[in-house]
């Protein structure tokens, strides 16, 4: 059983910080707060994807020994290595998410031009008013 | 109030997500093991085959540049749609006041 | 790889986490959430990923953060949850 809960714990508390995430997105009305908890989202699943390649034991970070032109070579050992492949992709990822942020907020700056605040429940009730007020003209 | 009535929906919809995610961690190798599936098929050729072809030390940089460096160009070009759509949002239209065009 | 140091890590980011999104000053949370990716820059340069440590510390943590403060100051503080 404590063999279980160490091999998983890390899992559980990546899943964790998914949900936290994940009710900013759902539960709070501020729009900024919305957005961090995508951040909070994005790096929750980012760190799993890492997290997949760590190898327990002796494996390094994923730069050779030696130069890489035969000057000091060794005999190079798949075990003693991390796994590179996820690192790449996750390099890809932030950036996008990172990019995907700056779009969003400038919304959201253009949101706060026009209606002059950032809770969704008075966006929605001045939305609603302007609508009954045209349907009176 | 109609306020804590969708926040409780959505803490329970967050919890059951959780959980569910939890149950699938069951069937996940164990964390760190060193023959999992993700770390026994793809990256040991990159890691062998790295240094020979690219001559590369450090190998995320030479699968980032050179194994798959059409992902790295497709990432650029989501940077810079990134950036021309905050330029379009962001531009003051000429001519039109301060104010205008508010509902 | 050095488990005493991971669970600090993995404890601090997640109070990081429920600190962020709890705050009702928007730049508090910003702050905090700035916070939370150097944290996460940490718990992976500690399990040897230094080329996603090194993004996240220059893009996440840095420009995210500035894009967050200037948007924070272009629009209002104030939040109400």
């Amino acid at each position: 059983m404590l063999e279980y809960i160490l091999a998983k714990y890390n899992f559980w508390i990546y899943v964790i910080l998914m949900m936290i995430g994940l009710y900013a997105m759902m539960g709070k009305r501020n729009l900024v707060k919305k957005l961090i908890g995508m951040n909070i989202f994005q790096t929750s699943i980012i760190l799993f994807f890492v997290s997949i390649g760590v190898k327990a034991g002796d494996a390094t970070v994923p730069i050779l020994k030696g130069d890489g032109h035969g000057h000091g070579e060794h005999l190079i050992q798949v075990a003693d290595y991390l796994n590179p492949l996820p690192h790449v992709l996750m390099l890809t990822a932030i950036v996008v998410s990172i990019a995907t942020t700056g779009v969003a907020l400038a919304t959201l700056i253009l949101i706060y031009k026009r209606y002059n605040t950032l809770e969704e429940d008075e966006i929605m009730a001045i939305r609603k008013d302007a609508s009954s007020y045209k349907t009176q003209r | 109030m109609i306020k804590n009535w969708f926040k409780l929906i959505s803490l329970i919809a967050v919890t059951m997500t959780g959980a569910l995610l939890i149950y699938g961690t069951h069937d996940m190798p164990a964390w760190g093991d060193p023959n999992s599936p993700a770390n026994s098929h793809v990256s040991p050729r990159y890691i062998l085959e790295a240094t020979q072809k690219t001559a590369t030390p450090n190998i995320v940089s030479a699968v980032l540049a050179d194994y798959r460096s059409y992902d790295t160009l497709g990432e650029s070009a989501v940077i810079f749609t990134a950036s021309i759509s905050c330029l379009f949002l962001l531009r003051r239209i000429r001519g039109r006041k301060e104010g205008e065009g508010k509902i | 790889m050095i488990w005493q140091l991971d669970i600090v890590l993995l404890i601090f980011i997640v109070v990081c986490a429920i600190a962020a999104i709890n705050i009702k000053d928007l730049l508090s949370a910003v702050i905090i959430l700035g916070a939370y990716s150097f944290f996460m820059c940490l718990l992976w340069t500690e399990m040897g990923a230094v080329d996603v440590a090194f993004t996240e510390a220059s893009v996440g943590a840095g420009i995210g953060t500035v894009l967050f403060i200037a948007a924070v100051n272009k629009t209002s503080r104030r939040s109400k949850d």
